[in-house]
């Protein structure tokens, strides 16, 4: 046979192969990266045992998808579930996955640990003594949901809807919880955001209405990282993948970290700028760009709101771009190079070559800041809009290699229900003093109930651990244990914690393989879905056994939320009477209860474009494909939106207003998508904002007042803060203009890439990497305090103290410390987890507490092996107990910087002790709360917040006036 | 084009489907496991670097000319860009782009980078080492070998000719004479683009039976030394009858390979010309 016959041979055969919807050639494989089994072999897949070496023993697998809920970013795994006994034994990445690609980081496979855990949570269990103590009873799920559904509908009846409030860490879904207290009629979502990500969500949120960014780092020139993402932080290894492409395809990495971070050691230019100087840095370079013509005119021509700006502040001069332009310059010539490296220690000369590399960029800039500088300084917010600032500049703005508002990068399929807004405002999350917040004030809301602002009959807390997690847990152990405040805490959490010892139910709920979820996330420009589901409740399924029950497949009676939410719905109101029954009822079987199958089938069927087809390609039905596949790419390279054409359906009876905003009649078309979009405000007639006028065409724009990129603010203008209604640079709580002799700044907000925050404490591999927190110290800091590399010190802050050993680096700006928040986590007793937390006792001397170790981990017997190996017994120091709390009065979030005076430990002093006054903590908490523009006093409209911005479980309009006689009493 | 994709995924540890693809060249009946592994794991290792480069070892700056021959396509470099699989299957890749390109000029830009990847990266070394496959390799593997060499020969018709002698046979240098005190002469010999010779733990074994020398476990540099330690005159006798045999396969392929078959064939020569001076004074080298 000659070649040519060959190669002919050779493509039938694989053309046969493949039309059989199989996979000619094999995996692993590097032939077309086919580094994964062949997806028609995930229902039998051969594998040697590993562990029966040098023997040569075969297990059988089915390979069923499922999605990580170790962090946010809801990467695709693949649960290799044995055929024989039906267990998981490994999970590895799912290829099919859009945003993950098969490639996962290792909290992803730790689910296995997390799984197998021997000290995890397995039954219902009831606070047998006082609360805090230590006494439990297993109770069954009927008991517990009977008497919390009670309470629930008690508080309804009682139109004390206020009292019921569910507080999230991570959601790891899109919507379905917030729905079901929608569907109560409760304004009761409380999210941890405020301590995490809120001041970096203002900052894009004025700018374009959208509070997230979504950069596509892989085909980009330039990328700026902000004290960022890429293995710094503990999640989103789909961005970290997508940099490494975009630095393997020749872009330039710039980092500023004062921390040499793990991305800082990827980068091409890494500067360490003193904490809370950041935006100083980023206006240097805009100012570069400004006062050199470098920046894309007609980009900022067309899509800035300059015309607002200019017939706003100023009038004196006649509106037109060339004025805007001279403007522009004036009001950023201060901010030179010498300048921005006087504020940040930063040599000029860096600071101008990022912005000799910034301006080479073009479109093709991605930029990213989340937490650390954002949410360090107050001010933060400041950061994230000048950061933006930059790609507003250069016209990066949602093109390829730029950044694009997330919302246009993700997709939630409209459920089954969407119930309607509450018809209430609950202001122990959302205070008349913070209208402006991203999100709700929940780290002060010990504070609030601690001066009788309110008090709750049942509280959730669901995946988050606030003792542990929020500054000031002491203030919270104060509330939790009062049952006057706290009628009954219900704690939903697979995993021992240091808030759930204070619980009156614990309720254990599903790891990454043992619920449903459904999850979209903005890896890059494209919009998918992730279905995360019970693996072995799918593997079953796969044998032909149905499964209406997740409780029946997981360990003991471990169940999972979707399920658990209908049926609590369900039992506050069985016979219908209130109007909530019908949000839990099956469609298609009147009466029922609805099932998670029927949930997710409608979703599929009916609200995801495409994924029906597909499904049929294949001869499957869409929930069957999704089980199958665990993810769905709904759509490829989504674009530049606001560019986009308005149709002329949309355009009825419009008017056009004097800076080109468009406003028409015609109802907002009905969209499968519901990802939630800012609102703005309609025109005085009701019509609602739709586009922006060019001359061309009329453009869908962003979906902010302005319908431009927001460069001026009138929201924030007019609710009080004329001075940062542009971007600018404030100065931190932590600059040295602020710190008193002998404070210096400590940086708590870094995190270590492999751990979680609180369900990772039995992780067993995560744990032997990462499982203590030393103080960094530089070594000429640490000469001046006289500490060496292990030794003791005490840094003290506003409210008390902590005793850590410390590390003396050069991967720190000298003068600054920092100490990861990722550890320090502690038990009471012996019971919890026992692989990462600490014994310790508490110490309470009127407003005086303590905490002090009796016990690091040791090796102990368990049902695995690998307890009895364990070698460490140092697992960190609880710094966040030792923070007062320091809302920052835009934006809402705890800003995290600490200054902190630290020196070596005294005598008595032992490794890990705390010491924190509470009245001192609510002492900085009220004068914190002085710097905050309430509502009433600077609300332009008599509103409690500007209607147009995002808020979770947004309340109907007229919930969102102020009350009356509140008007009557500013009148006198 | 197809064939070379399939050729590939048979330098990869047979499986399941590996049978469906050997059935379609025509191969017989999948080879097992443990042919493979002798094969590619123990004997010749598939990976470009290992005789293209410098050093003779996986990796290097060999690995990374072949990783930059991705970059300059503007593509992102797999983890083993020089691994065998890897380079058949981007080769492959190379024909089809040239098929599929809209117009004439697009198709004879895809043509030069075919050709710049036929004869820098894959005849620089492939038509050496699948000489020496057909050697030592199982029938099957020998089979494999022959379909691969002829179908690489044949490229030479489709693609053109290169004048230009191959970016690694520039760069790799010669032997070192250990009698300068410089470099690792030992290495230098086991380096088949210094020395002229691909020399495979078979042919160890063959010497250490040719030479009544016990043969010691470990690496080839260690197992050649342990020869050279028991018979030094009689390994350089050895080594030197190797470089001749080594220049007169390198010389067969003069009328296809031209100046590549010469710079091989160059290297032998002078491998077998050092060594034979070597010989005189062999026991002082060890």
């Amino acid at each position: 046979m000659n070649l040519n016959e060959l190669n002919q041979r050779v493509s039938a055969a694989r053309a046969e192969t493949e039309a059989r919807g199989e996979t000619f050639y094999p995996g692993p494989s590097r032939i077309h990266l086919a580094a994964f089994p062949p997806k028609e072999r995930w229902d039998d897949w051969v594998e040697l045992d590993s562990r029966a070496w040098p023997e040569r023993r075969e297990r059988r697998y089915m390979l069923v998808p499922t999605t990580c809920f170790n962090c946010e970013s809801a990467c695709g795994l693949l649960a290799y579930v044995d055929r024989e006994s039906l267990q998981v034994q490994k999970f590895e990445g799912n290829p099919e996955h859009p945003g993950s690609r098969g490639r996962n980081c290792a909290k992803g496979p730790a689910t296995l640990n997390q799984v197998t855990d021997p000290d995890r949570i397995l039954y219902p269990l009831k606070r047998a003594g006082k609360r805090g103590e230590g006494k439990w009873v297993r109770v069954s799920w009927d008991e517990a949901l009977n008497d919390i559904a009670a309470r629930i509908r008690t508080a309804i009846e009682e139109d004390r809807h206020n009292e019921v409030m569910y507080h999230v860490g991570r959601p790891g879904e899109d919507g379905f919880t917030e729905r079901i207290l929608a569907a109560w009629g409760v304004d009761g979502h409380n999210s941890h955001t405020n301590v995490c990500s809120s001041s970096a969500r203002a900052g894009y949120q004025y700018w374009m209405g959208l509070d997230r960014p979504s950069p596509d780092h892989a085909n980009a020139r330039v990328i700026l990282l902000i004290s960022s993402h890429l293995e710094t932080g503990h999640y989103f290894n789909p961005h970290a993948q997508r940099v490494i492409e975009g630095k393997a395809q020749g872009a330039k990495l710039i980092v500023f970290d004062t921390r040499l971070s793990n991305t800082a050691t990827h980068a091409d230019i890494f500067v360490s700028p003193y904490p809370g100087s950041e935006a100083a840095i980023l206006l240097s370079v805009a100012n570069h760009l400004i006062q050199n013509g470098l920046y894309n005119r007609e980009f900022v021509r067309r899509w800035w709101n300059w015309e607002e700006y200019m017939t706003v502040e100023r009038p004196e001069l006649e509106t037109s771009f060339e004025n805007f332009e001279r403007a522009l310059k004036e009001l950023y010539q201060s901010y030179t190079f010498e300048y921005a490296a006087s504020e940040s220690g930063v040599d000029a000369r860096a600071i101008e070559e990022i912005a000799r590399a910034v301006s080479t960029a073009g479109t093709r800039f991605s930029s990213h800041n989340w937490r650390s500088a954002a949410a360090g300084n107050s001010g933060g917010w400041m950061v994230a809009r000048t950061l933006f600032m930059l790609n507003a500049l250069l016209g990066a703005v949602a093109t390829p290699g730029g950044v694009f508002p997330n919302a246009w990068n993700k997709f939630v399929p409209k459920p089954i229900y969407t119930p309607p807004h509450p018809p209430r405002w609950n202001e122990l999350t959302w205070p008349r003093e913070y209208p402006l917040a991203m999100n709700e004030l929940s780290f002060l809301l010990p504070h609030f109930l601690k001066e009788g602002r309110g008090k709750l009959a049942v509280y959730f807390t669901r995946v988050y651990n606030p003792v542990w997690t929020n500054p000031d847990g002491f203030s919270w152990v104060e509330v939790l244990r009062d049952e006057s405040l706290i009628g009954c805490f219900v704690a939903l959490t697979p995993t021992w914690n240091e808030t759930s010892y204070f619980a009156d139910y614990i309720l254990p709920m599903g790891h990454g393989s043992e619920r449903h979820d459904l999850h979209s996330y903005e890896t890059h420009d494209a919009q998918w879905i992730g279905f995360r589901q019970p693996v072995l409740r799918a593997a079953r399924e796969r044998t032909g056994v149905r499964v209406s029950d997740t409780r029946l497949v997981n360990p003991g009676e471990v169940w999972e939320e979707n399920e658990f939410w209908l049926e609590l719905t369900w039992r506050i109101d069985p016979m219908g009477d209130l109007g909530i029954r019908q949000f839990a009822e099956s469609l298609k079987h009147a009466g029922e209860r609805l099932s998670v199958d029927e949930y997710y089938e409608y979703i599929f069927e009916n609200s995801v474009p495409g994924l029906k087809e597909r499904a049929a390609e294949e001869g499957l039905t869409p929930l069957a494909f999704m089980r199958r596949y665990g993810a769905f790419e709904v759509k490829k390279k989504v674009g530049a939106v606001y560019e986009e054409a308005v149709p002329e359906d949309e355009l009825v009876d419009t008017r056009v207003d004097g800076f080109g905003r468009v406003y028409t009649r015609a109802p907002k078309p009905a969209s499968p998508n519901i990802v939630p979009i800012s609102s703005p405000d309609p025109d005085a007639e009701g019509r609602r904002l739709v586009g922006v006028k060019f001359d061309d065409h009329i453009a869908r724009g962003f979906p902010t007042p302005s319908g431009r990129l927001e460069f001026y603010s009138r929201t924030l203008a007019d609710w009080g803060w004329h001075k940062e209604s542009t971007p600018t640079y404030i100065k931190s709580h932590v600059h040295p203009d602020n710190l008193s002799e002998g404070q210096t700044v400590l940086i708590s907000t870094f995190r270590l890439p492999v751990q979680i925050h609180t369900r990772s404490a039995n992780a067993k591999w995560l744990d032997e990497i990462a499982h203590t927190n030393p103080l960094w110290i530089h070594p000429r800091h640490a000469a001046e305090l006289g500490v060496k590399t292990g030794e003791l010190v005490r840094v003290e802050t506003e409210i008390g103290y902590f005793v850590v050993r410390a590390w003396v680096t050069e991967g720190i700006r000298p003068g600054v410390v920092a100490c990861s928040h990722h550890m320090g986590r502690w038990k009471l007793t012996e019971e919890g987890q026992r692989q990462l937390m600490a014994t310790v006792s508490l110490d309470q001397q009127g407003d005086r507490w303590g905490l002090k170790r009796r016990k690091g981990v040791a090796p102990y017997e368990s049902t695995d092996p690998d307890t009895t190996r364990i070698w460490w017994t140092d697992v960190g120091v609880h710094q966040n107990l030792t923070f007062p709390v320091h809302p920052d009065p835009v934006s809402g979030q705890h800003c995290w910087h600490q200054a902190v005076r630290v020196r070596r430990a005294d005598t008595g002093d032992r490794y890990g002790d705390i010491d924190v006054d509470v009245n001192l903590a609510h002492e900085v908490y009220r004068r914190w709360l002085q710097l905050a523009r309430p509502a009433d006093t600077h609300s332009p409209d008599r509103t409690r917040r500007p209607y147009w911005l995002l808020r979770p479980l947004k309340p109907a309009r007229e919930y969102f006036r102020l009350p009356e006689e509140e008007e009557l009493v500013s009148a006198d | 084009m197809e064939l070379f994709r399939a050729l590939a995924v048979l330098a990869e540890p047979p499986t399941e489907e590996t049978g469906r693809v050997a059935e379609a060249l025509g191969l017989g009946a999948r080879p097992c496991a443990e042919e493979y592994a002798e094969l590619f794991v123990f004997e010749l290792y598939p990976y470009a670097s290992v005789y293209v480069g410098r050093e003779g070892m996986l990796g290097g700056e060999a690995g990374d000319r072949v990783g930059g021959f991705w970059r300059a396509l503007g593509q992102v470099p797999p983890v083993e860009a020089d691994h065998l699989s890897v380079m058949l299957a981007l080769y492959a890749r190379l024909c089809e782009l040239e098929e599929e390109g809209g117009n004439e000029a697009l198709r004879a830009g895809w043509r030069g980078a075919r050709r710049a990847f036929l004869w820098e990266h894959l005849l620089s070394w492939l038509p050496v080492y699948l000489v020496k496959l057909a050697e030592v390799a199982p029938p099957f593997y020998r089979r494999w070998g022959e379909v691969l060499l002829k179908a690489l020969l044949a490229e030479i018709e489709v693609a053109g000719r290169q004048e230009s002698l191959p970016l690694h046979l520039r760069e790799a240098g010669g032997l070192v004479d250990p009698r300068a005190g410089e470099g690792d002469f030992w290495q230098a010999l086991l380096t088949p683009a210094r020395s002229g010779m691909i020399l495979t733990r078979a042919d160890l074994r063959r010497a250490g039976r040719a030479l009544g020398c016990g043969v010691r476990m470990g690496e080839r540099k260690f197992v050649l030394k342990s020869l050279a330690a028991q018979n030094a005159r009689g390994t350089f006798d050895w080594l030197t009858e190797e470089a001749a045999a080594w220049e007169k396969r390198h010389r067969s392929f003069e009328q296809t390979l031209g100046a590549v078959a010469d710079a091989w064939a160059a290297k032998a020569k002078d491998a077998g010309r050092l060594l034979g001076d070597l010989k005189q004074e062999a026991s002082k080298v060890i």
